[in-house]
């Protein structure tokens, strides 16, 4: 018998199709940019990759302190999945950052704000990864790792500000004049983002699904 | 609590100087740093000041991780951790206690690197040395505030080589401070002086003496 489909699922799905919609409006609808070509429709994917790892980035952070005050198990599974969903999606965003900056600065890697905090948060939050699979009991590693969800979350304006002194080159996307996106590209990536977060949420409550289910089996298995 | 800090603080710096290996792990692998490096001059050649800058502070960030790791690994021997959470004072004497004791070994070391930095890698103190030496006491208390914080993983199964994976990431601002600064101080001319990386280096300093404070008593604790 097949069992009814619930939320994430239909979220996951739902948000593959809106992103598969997404393709016509970056091919078709938004025009080409003058000076990078076909290149350019990189942004689209590029942008609500790092703003969706970022937002998964604040989840952790919230959850974290949400577990420090009422030590809900749920929560910490939450945490995890958040984490992992943002490593993937940031390291997606850095992969896709390194082949715009080539085409469009020349250089594989530049010390730009944006790219720095992607990739210090991505390191942070691997090593966050870390700490879970740590061999210790497991009530005090979602303490341990509560408090390294929260420390690594504080730190993200300070890198973002050093590397802003450092040097920066990052276009500004929705700037007010000067520059910014022509109206077709805007809405593009608005619908782009959207999508990518109907889908990022589905992932993230399935992902969290099946570590709670995995925290079930693992209960059983010490009754047993 | 004040003068328990103290008590904490020097009972480490007691246990750490007064035995045979005390700072010896952590300074060896300092000079053996400046030592490779020093390598990738050629014949005649100096290494440029930002890049001596890099290694100072490389040599300190891996040896204040060893200094932490040693400082919270001196009470995992006999399950002497017990003794110090039963302290008649707020666990935060521990965090603070340990980070004043690091903060002194930390600036040990650095005195002894800054001369090995001047020999090995051909450079001259020709730069302003006031705000090299506010740099220096700044970023050295927001690594010792952080280091302390997690440090206490060490009693937790984690081991150094992870401590560093998580550290590191987080230290950038500070490090990029350091380095910026300590380059002025060697003699590279900034237009903007180091007034932008005085402040960043302050704000550091703030958020995580705070996060230190708040999160330290759910990291070392005794009930696993």
């Amino acid at each position: 018998m097949l069992k009814k489909p619930d939320l994430a699922h239909i979220l996951v799905v739902f948000g593959c199709l809106a992103v598969a919609c997404c393709q016509w409006l970056v091919y078709v609808y938004a025009p080409s940019e003058v000076r990078m070509g076909f290149v350019q429709k990189i942004f689209y994917i590029h942008l609500p990759l790092a703003w969706w790892a970022l937002t998964s980035f604040l989840v952790v952070f919230l959850g974290s302190i949400f577990y420090i005050l009422k030590r809900a198990p749920g929560v910490d599974n939450l945490c995890a999945a958040a984490a992992e969903t943002g490593v993937l999606l940031s390291g997606l965003a850095l992969v896709t950052g390194i082949l715009w900056a080539r085409k469009s600065w020349g250089v594989w890697w530049t010390w730009d704000p944006r790219l720095t905090t992607t990739l210090v948060m991505w390191f942070a939050y691997s090593g966050y990864l870390v700490l879970r699979g740590l061999d210790m009991p497991g009530r005090r590693r979602n303490l341990v790792c509560a408090v390294v969800g929260i420390v690594a979350f504080l730190d993200v304006p300070l890198v973002f500000v050093s590397a802003r002194i450092w040097r920066s080159v990052h276009p500004a996307v929705f700037a007010a004049k000067d520059g910014g996106l022509e109206p077709e590209m805007k809405l593009t990536v608005i619908a782009c983002v959207l999508a990518f977060g109907l889908f990022w949420v589905g992932l993230l409550l399935l992902r969290k699904r099946q570590l709670d289910l995995r925290d079930r089996v693992e209960a059983l298995k010490n009754m047993a | 609590m004040l003068r328990l800090t103290l008590a904490v603080a020097r009972k480490d710096l007691l246990l750490t100087l007064a035995r045979g290996n005390g700072l010896v792990q952590a300074l060896l692998l300092g000079f053996l740093l400046f030592f490779v490096f020093s390598l990738s001059q050629g014949i005649g050649e100096h290494t440029s000041p930002q890049g001596a800058a890099t290694i100072f502070w490389l040599s300190s960030t891996f040896c204040h991780v060893l200094i932490f790791s040693q400082l919270y690994a001196l009470e995992e021997v006999n399950n002497a951790r017990l003794g110090l959470l039963l302290l008649p004072a707020p666990i935060q004497a521990v965090w603070l206690g340990k980070s004043i004791a690091g903060f002194s070994l930390l600036l040990m070391a650095q005195a002894v690197f800054l001369p090995v930095a001047i020999v090995f890698l051909g450079q001259n103190l020709s730069g302003a040395l006031l705000p090299a030496l506010l740099i220096l006491l700044l970023v050295d208390t927001g690594l010792c505030a952080l280091g302390s914080l997690l440090g206490a993983l060490q009693g937790q199964g984690a081991r150094e080589s992870l401590m560093s994976i998580v550290l590191f990431p987080l230290l950038v601002p500070l490090l990029l401070a350091g380095i910026s600064v300590g380059s002025q101080a060697f003699g590279t001319l900034s237009p903007d002086g180091p007034g932008m990386w005085l402040k960043l280096a302050c704000a550091f300093d703030a958020v995580f003496l705070a996060a230190g404070l708040l999160l330290f008593g759910f990291l070392y604790a005794g009930d696993e």
